[in-house]
């Protein structure tokens, strides 16, 4: 009787020492508690307002037209891509935005790599400060600095006027503004503080230990940049290459602002298809191209430059 | 027996007093109401009339950028009880069965309407829109750089103004002036005509500066002189007019384009008394004048265009020549492959 009633009294006396043991640290959950509860939520966004909005764009793209609204059935057709396929000079723009956002994501990537190694090596207690002052342009929106690329280039606007009051020229340069060039000039300038904070945070991370140890083995400043600095900061300079390249690629409203007429990308099109067109289908078969296309670059360009081969 | 009298007419007086009060609570709309409309119109200059008879309605609005997206948004079941397009768009939301009928006996204001506007808003014999606001689609040109330019809407194409002409950024536009520029009808265009329009948009396309999609764009490049010849709206010459920018508005001998805008009711509202009292209100005089004024764009409202004096608004109109009008081709409804076809037609120019 005795035996068989012990071990119940011991296990309300562990329950009971357990919840006082809870009670003593706080909330506390075991590993797999915390794993799914930091996991479901941002997985839960993801999938609400990433992936269903991709599904729903695929299904759309499968509609033969908007007839009857988003939500009338309609049997599914490949129309819309098989219209796409007779439309040569879509494909081509395709091809040019992505030489476009190639472009622009080197220059940024190029020139913000000077600004986070002063940041992480030469800027000392100032860094901070220095950082800020990088992010000051995001207190404004994205919109207002793209036009004030408009009063830079403009054919009255800061440059042409400088030039003119300098006599470096008499009538203003009209190249500035109003074509491809203006929207690479301008996107690069926008991409530049963004680049910059991955490969600072690569920086960052590189044990100075190295550099010592390197320096006492006879390596010159060069020498430690080029088998230090830059194969540890790679990652970074990926990371921030690829951040910059995906999404200019889709990019719509520089061109829109400072592209003039024959400066539109891509991502032009496919905003004209969603918005003045109302063709939705079409616009969303052209996104899930430009999708698939952007995907297969990406992946192609990681999987032939090994970053070990670099350096 | 005096008393009784002065009892009976104070009771009476008290009563008419009552059913007065009341009768003036139950012709006031209540509940809430949602209007999808432009970005501006949402002032309350443009429902100044609505809103003072109609205080408890609580009145939200949507905005939509384009007629292309009102008509997106209506299509993916929007809530809006009352919703702006313009003339060229109207055909598709009664085809959609998206827009209430109107009995027009509901307006008060609607005599004041003439009848080339209603006619617009007007479908298989029933009305379904109510016009509000109206202007053209023309030329505006730099008269010290392009004199010339307003003779003909082909000066959009002229190699002489190569690099300063600036179209609007619509595709339907494009594809009216085309066909207006070769006496060709709209709603009647064969593949190969709509072909050679998409090359000579084309071959525009070399001598645009921009094609501009907000008005402030336009008036910007017209008043720096980087454009000397735009297709645009009469507001663009308001303001340039305002700035005495040496300017003015083509009367092309192709005649200028107009558009109106529409009010309609989404069929299926739940406060349909409240969206009768709105459109009723677009047409009332304040909120008419308003939009002349403010604007610069025509009203609906007759009295309120006959009591205009300002020259300046006058002129901008064309209101002392009643020619003008006659000459103007009002926005055709066109299909929905119409539609579709002069969108793409655009997106390839683009693209080319």
């Amino acid at each position: 009787m005795t035996s068989s009633t012990a071990p119940v009294a011991d296990a309300a006396g562990a329950a009971v020492i357990d919840r006082s043991a809870t009670m003593r640290r706080g909330l506390q959950f075991d590993r797999n508690t915390t794993f799914w509860g930091l996991l479901i939520p941002p997985s839960a966004w993801l999938f609400c307002f990433f992936l269903v909005p991709l599904v729903l764009i695929a299904v759309i793209s499968l509609r033969p037209d908007l007839r009857g609204g988003l939500t009338s059935p309609f049997t599914p057709s490949l129309a819309q891509y098989q219209l796409l396929t007779e439309k040569a000079n879509y494909f081509r723009l395709l091809g040019t935005s992505i030489g476009v956002a190639f472009v622009v994501a080197t220059a940024a990537t190029t020139l913000a790599f000077p600004v986070s190694y002063f940041l992480a090596f030469k800027a000392g207690s100032r860094a901070g400060l220095y950082l800020a002052l990088l992010l000051v342009p995001f207190w404004t929106s994205f919109l207002l600095r793209v036009m004030a690329w408009k009063v830079m280039l403009g054919s009255s606007g800061v440059i042409n006027s400088l030039l003119i009051s300098a006599g470096a020229i008499t009538e203003p340069l009209q190249f500035l503004l109003y074509n491809r060039f203006a929207v690479i000039v301008t996107l690069i300038y926008v991409w530049i503080p963004f680049v910059t904070l991955p490969i600072l945070a690569a920086l960052q991370r590189i044990d100075r230990s190295l550099f010592e140890a390197a320096a006492d083995l006879g390596a010159t400043p060069p020498r430690r940049f080029w088998r230090i600095t830059l194969p540890l900061a790679l990652p970074g300079v990926l990371a921030g290459f690829f951040m910059c390249f995906i999404p200019t690629v889709g990019e719509y409203v520089t061109p829109l602002l400072v592209g003039g007429s024959a400066g539109s990308m891509y991502g032009n099109l496919i905003q004209d298809f969603f918005g003045k067109a109302g063709n939705w289908p079409l616009g969303a078969a052209m996104s899930l191209i430009m999708l698939a296309g952007t995907l297969a670059v990406v992946s192609f360009a990681l999987k032939v430059i090994n970053p070990r081969d670099l350096v | 027996m005096k008393a009784g009298w002065a009892r009976l007419a104070a009771f009476v007086a008290v009563f008419a007093m009552l059913t007065g009060t009341f009768s003036l609570v139950s012709a006031q709309a209540t509940g809430s109401l949602t209007v999808l409309d432009w970005a501006g119109f949402d002032a309350e200059e443009f429902w100044i009339d609505f809103k003072r008879d109609n205080p408890d309605v609580d009145v939200t609005f949507e905005i939509g950028t384009s007629d292309a997206d009102i008509f997106a948004k209506m299509m993916a079941g929007d809530q809006a009880d009352v919703f702006h397009p313009y003339t060229g768009w109207l055909q598709y939301y009664v085809d959609e069965g998206l827009v209430e009928e109107l009995d027009t006996s509901r307006l008060k204001n609607w005599d004041k309407v003439p009848e080339r506007f209603k006619k617009l808003g007007e479908f298989n014999g029933k009305q379904y829109f109510v016009p509000y606001d109206w202007g053209y689609t023309s030329i505006v040109y730099r008269t010290d750089l392009a004199p010339e330019a307003g003779e003909s809407l082909a000066s959009l194409m002229n190699p002489e103004y190569a690099g300063h002409i600036s179209m609007i950024d619509d595709g339907a536009s494009a594809v009216s002036t085309s066909a207006a520029i070769h006496g060709w009808d709209v709603t009647q265009l064969t593949p190969e005509q709509m072909d050679q329009i998409k090359q000579e948009w084309v071959d525009q396309r070399e001598l645009n500066l921009f094609y501009w999609s907000g008005e402030p764009e336009l008036v910007e490049a017209m008043a720096s002189g980087d454009v000397w010849v735009g297709l645009g709206w009469q507001g663009a010459y308001a303001l340039l007019r305002a700035q005495d920018i040496p300017v003015a508005y083509a009367d092309p001998k192709e005649g200028r384009a107009s558009w109106v805008g529409q009010y309609g009711i989404r069929k299926g509202t739940q406060n349909l008394d409240a969206a009768y009292a709105f459109l009723d209100g677009k047409l009332a005089e304040e909120t008419s004048r308003n939009v002349v004024e403010i604007f610069y764009y025509g009203a609906s409202n007759q009295d309120v265009l006959d009591s205009i004096t300002d020259p300046e608004l006058i002129e901008i109109l064309s209101l002392d020549d009643p020619t003008v009008l006659d000459r103007t081709r009002f926005s055709e409804n066109t299909s929905q492959e119409q539609r579709d076809a002069s969108a793409e037609l655009w997106v390839d120019v683009k693209a080319s």
